[in-house]
């Protein structure tokens, strides 16, 4: 079963003047899903709704909606919306008159609006605001507001650029399993575009991470999260521990002095590697019992967990979330699975790196997860 | 401190009685029986009795009000519609250009583009008379719209309109239902000034009138040349209640619309709070 694909980019490039802000940028969109943009700011997030919606042309390449290419499609006539960063409501309109705009624009009878309008305010929780003006709204009910303007349309797609970031946390949290919500309910494919990386791993079926006007990698948040492509990623997502590391051969990495049983493969022998170790993977022991050894620098109390930061004979910089607290000046032994410790090969591209986590991720798991951990060399 | 601030009090008022008293000093004899401005002899309505057979002001004042109704209108749509182009200009340095050009047509002395006026009518044989005097005004209204317009669209949030255009609305559509009413406020302005700006014109009327066509201020100035008649004095206390009138219709305009904008700098989680459960 083919799934039907909503949104499809072949090889789009985009250019303002000198600069490139897209750079060969391929995907598809499948329908129901939610997907996540994820990228610092300015590494071109906003550019591609923009060329989904409409409100800009690709430089080359090919942008097609439902199979068919959008060169001359304009913005009005896409089975698209957009929620804006800043809302962009129209505060000389009632919320009423707001979340009708679309449907009066395509001439809909009156009826038909008002009860079409009434539903979707029921589904973001807003009825009974209906008379209300927008500067009588609070952020988090002008957001619902936008959210339902958009969604009144039935559009295919539901663009959402960066909609939580003006909100406060608590707030903000609250509207990610609103938003999670609906998308599961109404089973509208939604594009959403964060540069908070814990909001794209609560939110998404699949996450495209960006740097500098390119997908670096896409996948599901338990993919990106657990085996990110390279170190930009790896940082991006999360906190996490990169050292300098050594491929003995498949299923050994040789790093802080001694070689791990891992269960990456399908290096050269003795490649240069990335090896990344999440903090809350990593277990405090006492010294003699740990596969590597750090003296604690510093402990930071963070609430659910202590943040310990200390450093390996080797020289690398170790970060540790543990429940057990430690103090700064002792010497601890830190333990860790083989499923934990994930390779990264350095310029690997995504395609290269899919097709050798297929082969060794899966096989590897089956064959280690028995075995033990660490053996020194 | 207090010292300089009674000093700027005293010479705020002393500039106001100074800009004030002829004012008061011509209503004050417009109630004289007597026909000269020497001594008052006693009140009397006979003035603006007389004022009220006068046909010929009457058409007049009529005639000016067209003027100014009619140009403030055409103006307003010229000048709404060029403040839109200037707007949309997508190039800096174009955008600058017009808007210079704008605003050297408001700060020029009236009675050059009064002048100016004259020789092109004259030039393409333009007949002189209500037409002539209609297009003039319109002419030097349009600048002033575009003032009172532009910033209002430029406060405008510029998402709105590709939220219009993404919910589906054509770009009619996105100037009816958006732009329009973000700028009303800017227009109604523009339309007020545009016609205060008419009703108030000397200069250029002056040039392009003829053929037996005047407003009451070119009428007012050549009866005045020809002598005193307190008929004038009742003449211009009304125009002075008008002009009055006008002006507090304006402020409440702006009053108005100030209060809306405090509403909504109100701290609106404040009333979240009270309305949500
Ligand atoms: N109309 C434009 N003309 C010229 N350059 C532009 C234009 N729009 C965007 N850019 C440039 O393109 C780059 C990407 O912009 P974009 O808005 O897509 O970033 P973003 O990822 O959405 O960032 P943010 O998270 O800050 O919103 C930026 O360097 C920006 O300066
Ligand atoms: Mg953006």
């Amino acid at each position: 079963m083919t799934e039907e694909i909503i949104v499809s980019f072949d090889q789009v490039e985009k250019k303002y003047e000198k600069e490139t802000v897209l750079k060969t940028i391929s995907f598809d969109l499948e329908k129901g899903k939610f997907y996540t943009l994820l990228g610092p700011s300015g590494c071109g997030k906003s550019t591609i709704l923009n060329l989904i919606a409409g409100f800009a042309s690709p430089s080359s390449g090919t942008v097609s909606i439902l199979g068919k290419d959008t060169r001359d499609t304009p913005p009005n006539k896409r089975k698209i919306n957009t929620v804006f960063q800043d809302y962009a409501l129209f505060p000389h309109l009632n919320v009423f008159d707001n979340v009708a705009f679309g449907l009066k624009m395509k001439k809909m009878n009156k009826e038909k609006i008002k009860s079409k309008v009434t539903e979707t305010l029921k589904l973001v929780r807003l009825e009974g605001f209906e008379n209300r003006d927008i500067a009588e709204m609070s952020g988090g009910q002008k957001q619902r507001v936008a959210i339902a303007r958009a969604l009144v349309n039935e559009p295919d797609l539901l663009l959402l650029d960066e909609p939580l970031s003006a909100l406060d946390l608590k707030l903000r949290t609250e509207m990610q399993y609103e938003l999670r919500d609906l998308q599961q309910r109404l089973g509208i494919t939604f594009l959403f575009v964060t540069h908070d990386q814990e909001e794209a791993l609560a939110m998404s079926d699949e996450i495209m991470v960006m740097k500098e006007g390119r997908i670096v990698q896409t996948g599901t948040p338990n993919a990106v999260y657990d085996e990110p492509i390279n170190r930009y990623v790896a940082d991006f997502i999360g906190e996490s521990n990169i050292v300098r590391g050594r491929m003995v051969r498949d299923y050994a990495v040789s790093f802080a002095g001694k070689t791990f049983t891992c269960v990456d493969g399908g290096m050269q022998p003795d490649e240069q590697v990335d090896v990344v170790i999440r903090p809350e993977d990593l277990v405090l022991t006492e010294a003699e019992a740990g596969d590597i050894q750090i003296f604690v620098q510093t402990q930071l109390f963070r609430g659910v967990h202590y943040e310990i930061m200390g450093q390996d004979d080797a020289g690398n910089d170790w970060m540790v979330h543990s429940t057990r607290q430690s103090e700064p000046g002792r010497r601890v032994g830190l333990t860790f699975d083989p499923q934990d410790i994930h390779i990264m090969r350095i310029n690997e591209t995504e395609e290269a790196f899919d097709e050798r986590i297929e082969q060794f991720a899966t096989a590897a798991y089956e064959k280690t997860s028995k075995g033990g951990a660490g053996q020194d060399d | 401190m207090k010292q300089k601030q009674k000093w700027a009090t005293v010479y705020l008022v002393l500039v106001f009685i100074l800009l004030y008293t002829p004012i008061f000093y011509l209503i004050f004899y417009s109630f004289n029986e007597a026909g000269t401005m020497n001594q008052f002899s006693g009140f009397t309505l006979n003035h603006y009795s007389a004022l009220a057979e006068d046909a010929r002001l009457l058409i007049i004042a009529l005639d000016t009000v067209r003027i100014a109704l009619l140009s403030a209108l055409i103006a307003t749509v010229i000048g709404t519609a060029g403040a839109i182009g200037i707007y949309y200009t997508r190039q800096r340095r174009a955008q600058n250009v017009l808007l210079s050009l704008n605003n050297i047509l408001l700060v020029s002395p009236d009675v050059i583009i009064g002048a100016s006026f004259l020789l092109l009518f004259t030039l393409v044989g333009f007949q002189l008379g209500f037409y002539s005097v209609l297009l003039a005004h319109i002419a030097f209204s349009i600048p002033i719209v575009v003032l009172m317009v532009l910033p209002k669209l430029e406060d405008m949030n510029a998402n709105m309109i590709t939220a219009a255009r993404d919910l589906g609305a054509s770009p009619i559509q996105v100037l009816t239902s958006v732009i329009l009413p973000s700028i009303t406020p800017g227009i109604l302005a523009g339309y007020f000034m545009a016609f205060t700006f008419s009703i108030d014109d000397f200069a250029v009327t002056f040039f392009v009138t003829g053929g037996g066509f005047a407003t009451l201020s070119v009428e007012i100035y050549s009866r005045a040349r020809q002598g005193v008649s307190l008929e004038i004095n009742a003449l211009s206390t009304l125009l002075f209640l008008v002009a009055v009138s006008l002006v507090s219709g304006y402020y409440f305009i702006q009053q108005q619309q100030r209060n809306r904008k405090k509403l909504s700098q109100l701290d609106p989680t404040v009333h979240e709070k009270a309305v949500t459960p």
